[in-house]
């Protein structure tokens, strides 16, 4: 872990649609406190509709928390903040009217860079993440993968310390993300940000992360934190090992009746529990 | 975050609104600035609508319209399906006769109004001739479109089970195809509506065309608008009828 | 509607275009169908070559095309401007939209006796009914758009520190471009139909009028003549106005 200096701090954040007593109520999240160290990936994972991505967006200052609050860096978070923050989504947010390298311009002039500085940091970002032959191309002669590479390229261009990523690679076929996963443990090497990174994927928390905080099903708390000691950039023999492979089967293990649980709540299983 | 109070007033009731506050600037304005000869106040044109009703050659020409735009709509609808299903059924007449009937949606038809008043007249054949020509289309475009959709499988699934020809069209094409139906028939009828009255409009010398042109000519407001009111209205419920009915029979259809 | 177009087809179209021709021609022999009612197929094409290669049409179709650019010009710049002022606020677009469709299912060509009443027979109430009519695709349209702009645009474009005007100009206009498109489309074409009508049922000037006056006269096969012309001037404008429209969606997507 490099750094134990804290950056992100949630405490005791709960999130409720609806008013009380409201039958429909449902409470996303319920006290749910965690801090995240400088330099570090932490990722967040749980059961369908526990809260992860609200508590992404909560932390990111695109929601606001019906209780507890969130600093970064000693400052309270009340909406969002483009110097501090970057965030890349699961669906595709590339704007479909403009070229990759325009696209990664215009998060930079909503963010208030100079125009002259530009240029020059999107072509940086944009060979950061392997897309410099493909500047001028739209979003649309792009494969998932490469547009998801250009949203990341686009947060770099912020350079933002902190990145907040809601289960970027989620639609993309399981070769493929295996390997952007690895090229975003090479680039968190490189750049020592800090990360945030929601996911479905068991493999994929344990590979990509510094601790992986599982949370329970509805209403969200964090149940528990698991350390993953191993170093940055992870290499591809990391996640045939057998340390990957214990750490796997207890996220299993501790995720499972939560996910049993939202299924039951779901009502779409009959066995309880 | 505490919930924000909703809007003073309801949409539907604000609507209402806005359609008074209009009618009330067009009352005040007509009444205080416009020349009589031009513009008049809705009040006046309510009043005008007893005169209107009281003369039967003016009730009688809109009866005539309305029986025009029923029959154009009823033969539109008729033989716009059986040719909607002739073309669609089959993909070979459907690749070669569709762009031909497409090409004549695309005309604009009202070149060749004239045409229609000079073989069939000034009565009501030539406005439903001129309706059909007008509704015909939609209705065969969207029955062709309803064919189209069936999906294979359910066709196989039916035949998978034993089913005959006859069983599968009575059983799954035609009730697939009822929705599209009622689409092509809102569609026909606003077609409709519009060639009747664009050929009513046009033959200025019998039915509403001539009153039209009488009350304009006479630069009598109150009696145009009122007339024009009654039309109106009468579109407005035909086309509501269609809707509801389109409504009411999609309902199975998924979103 | 897309379908493969192969020889067979075509074969079959062209076979259906020469029989009707054939058809045509038979049927307006000597001793057929009443030629002031249908005329035979020379006349009517020689007097179509005629309006294309001399000037004889262009004031008419002068008094048309100026109708026509005048009505669409106003209400795209109404209509594009009344649905941007109503987009700005989700309450007036529940209030405004269904009113505004709803008014849209009136048969428009009602007003145009009303127009005739103000306007008289001049240009006026030809563009007066073509605006109104032009006016509903567009004003629809650009609400359609500027409303239905894609959450997650407007959300990444904020997380990333955009302000209402950044946001306005950089993703909602451009988002809402195609389908405001197509209203501009539509106004286009609908204008253009609209006013052919108004020309037909009364007018002093203009393509309608001239096919009335022939008609009128008994001139059938200069009235046939001048039916091609109209009608082949309105697949020109289909064909340039969706051209245009396919580019523009094109280069924004």
């Amino acid at each position: 872990m490099s750094g134990s200096q804290t950056v992100i701090k949630v405490e005791g954040v709960s999130q409720a649609f609806g008013a009380e007593g409201d039958p429909r109520r449902v409470v996303a999240l319920e006290s749910a406190s965690l801090e995240v160290a400088r330099g570090e990936l932490l990722c967040l994972i749980g059961p369908s509709g526990c809260g992860k991505s609200t508590l992404l967006n909560i932390i990111g200052g695109l929601a606001t928390p019906t209780a507890g609050r969130v600093t970064i860096d000693g400052q309270p978070v009340r909406g969002p903040s483009p110097q501090k923050v970057a965030f890349v989504f699961q669906e595709n947010t590339l704007f479909p009217w403009r070229t990759v390298i325009d696209n990664v311009k215009l998060g930079m002039a909503f963010q208030g860079v100079a125009k002259s500085e530009r240029d020059e940091r999107a072509f940086e970002a944009l060979k950061a993440v392997g897309l410099a032959d493909f500047l001028n191309h739209y979003p649309a002669q792009l494969s998932g993968g490469m547009k998801q590479r250009a949203q990341l390229a686009r947060a770099l261009g912020l350079r933002t310390d902190i990145l907040l990523m809601d289960e970027p690679f989620a639609a993309l076929d399981e070769q493929t993300r295996m390997i952007l996963g690895e090229d975003l443990s090479v680039l968190l090497a490189r750049t020592h940000k800090t990360i945030v990174f929601v996911t479905h994927s068991l493999g994929e928390a344990v590979f990509l992360a510094d601790r992986v905080a599982v949370l329970t099903a509805r209403p969200g708390r964090i149940k528990q934190l698991i350390s993953v000691e191993e170093g940055h950039p992870r290499k591809s023999k990391f996640m045939t090992s057998a340390k990957l492979g214990t750490l796997r089967n207890e996220l299993y293990e501790l995720l499972h009746t939560e996910i049993r649980k939202t299924m039951t709540q779901r009502g779409e299983t009959s066995e309880g529990e | 975050m505490n919930g924000r109070r909703g809007p003073l007033v309801s949409p539907g009731v604000a609507r209402i609104f806005a359609i008074i506050l209009l009618f009330v600037i067009w009352e005040v304005g007509a009444r205080f600035y416009a020349d009589p000869l031009f513009l008049c106040p809705p009040s006046q044109a309510v009043v005008a609508l007893k005169h209107i009703f009281a003369d039967p050659k003016i009730v009688n020409a809109i009866r005539v319209t309305i029986y025009e735009v029923v029959t154009a709509f009823l033969l539109s609808v008729s033989v716009g399906m059986v040719i909607g299903l002739a073309v669609g059924l089959q993909g070979f007449t459907k690749s070669t006769i569709l762009p031909i009937i497409l090409l004549l949606y695309a005309t604009p038809q009202a070149t060749i109004l004239p045409l229609f008043v000079l073989s069939f007249g000034i009565g009501p054949a030539a406005k439903i001739a001129f309706g059909v020509s007008h509704g015909i289309f939609p209705v065969i475009v969207t029955t062709v479109a309803g064919v189209q959709n069936l999906r294979p499988h359910l066709l196989t699934a039916a035949r998978s089970m034993g089913a005959s020809r006859v069983q599968v069209f009575t059983s799954i094409v035609f009730p697939h195809m009822i929705p599209s139906f009622f689409t092509g028939m809102r569609l026909g009828m606003t077609a409709v509506l519009l060639g009747v009255l664009l050929a009513e409009l046009y033959v200025s010398t019998a039915g509403i065309g001539f009153y039209t042109r009488l009350f304009a000519e006479s630069f009598a407001p109150p009696d145009l608008f009122a007339l024009i009111a009654v039309l109106a209205a009468i579109a407005v419920t035909l086309n509501e009828l269609c809707r509801t009915m389109e409504r009411r029979f999609s309902r199975w259809h998924a979103a | 509607m897309k379908f493969k177009m192969r020889w067979p087809q075509r074969l079959i179209q062209l076979g259906v275009l020469i029989a009707v021709l054939g058809l045509w021609y038979w049927a307006t022999l000597p001793g057929g169908i009443n030629q002031l009612l249908l005329p035979p197929p020379a006349p009517v094409f020689r007097n179509f070559w005629n309006l294309l290669t001399t000037s004889s049409i262009w004031p008419d179709l002068a008094v048309t095309v100026r109708e026509w650019v005048t009505a669409f010009f106003i209400a795209a710049v109404g209509g594009c401007t009344l649905g941007y002022v109503i987009s700005r606020s989700a309450y007036a677009v529940r209030v405004f939209d269904p009113l505004l469709a709803g008014i849209y299912s009136i048969p428009a060509i009602l007003l145009f006796p009303l127009y005739l009443l103000f306007f008289g027979l001049g240009p006026g109430s030809k563009i007066a009914i073509g605006t109104t009519i032009a006016f509903f695709p567009v004003v629809l349209n650009t609400i359609a758009g500027l409303s239905y702009v894609d959450k997650a645009y407007i959300t990444a474009a904020r997380s990333m520190g955009a302000n209402d005007a950044q946001l306005f100009w950089s993703v909602m206009l451009p988002a809402a471009f195609p389908v405001v498109l197509t209203g501009l489309r539509l106004g286009c074409i609908v204008a253009f139909l609209s006013i052919l009508g108004g020309e037909t049922i009364s007018s002093l000037a203009g393509l309608g009028h001239r096919i009335v006056s022939l008609a009128e006269n008994m001139e059938s096969a200069q009235m046939f003549g001048n039916i091609l012309f109209a009608v082949l001037m309105a697949f020109i404008i289909n064909g340039v106005v969706s051209y245009v429209e396919a580019r523009g969606r094109r280069g924004m997507q």
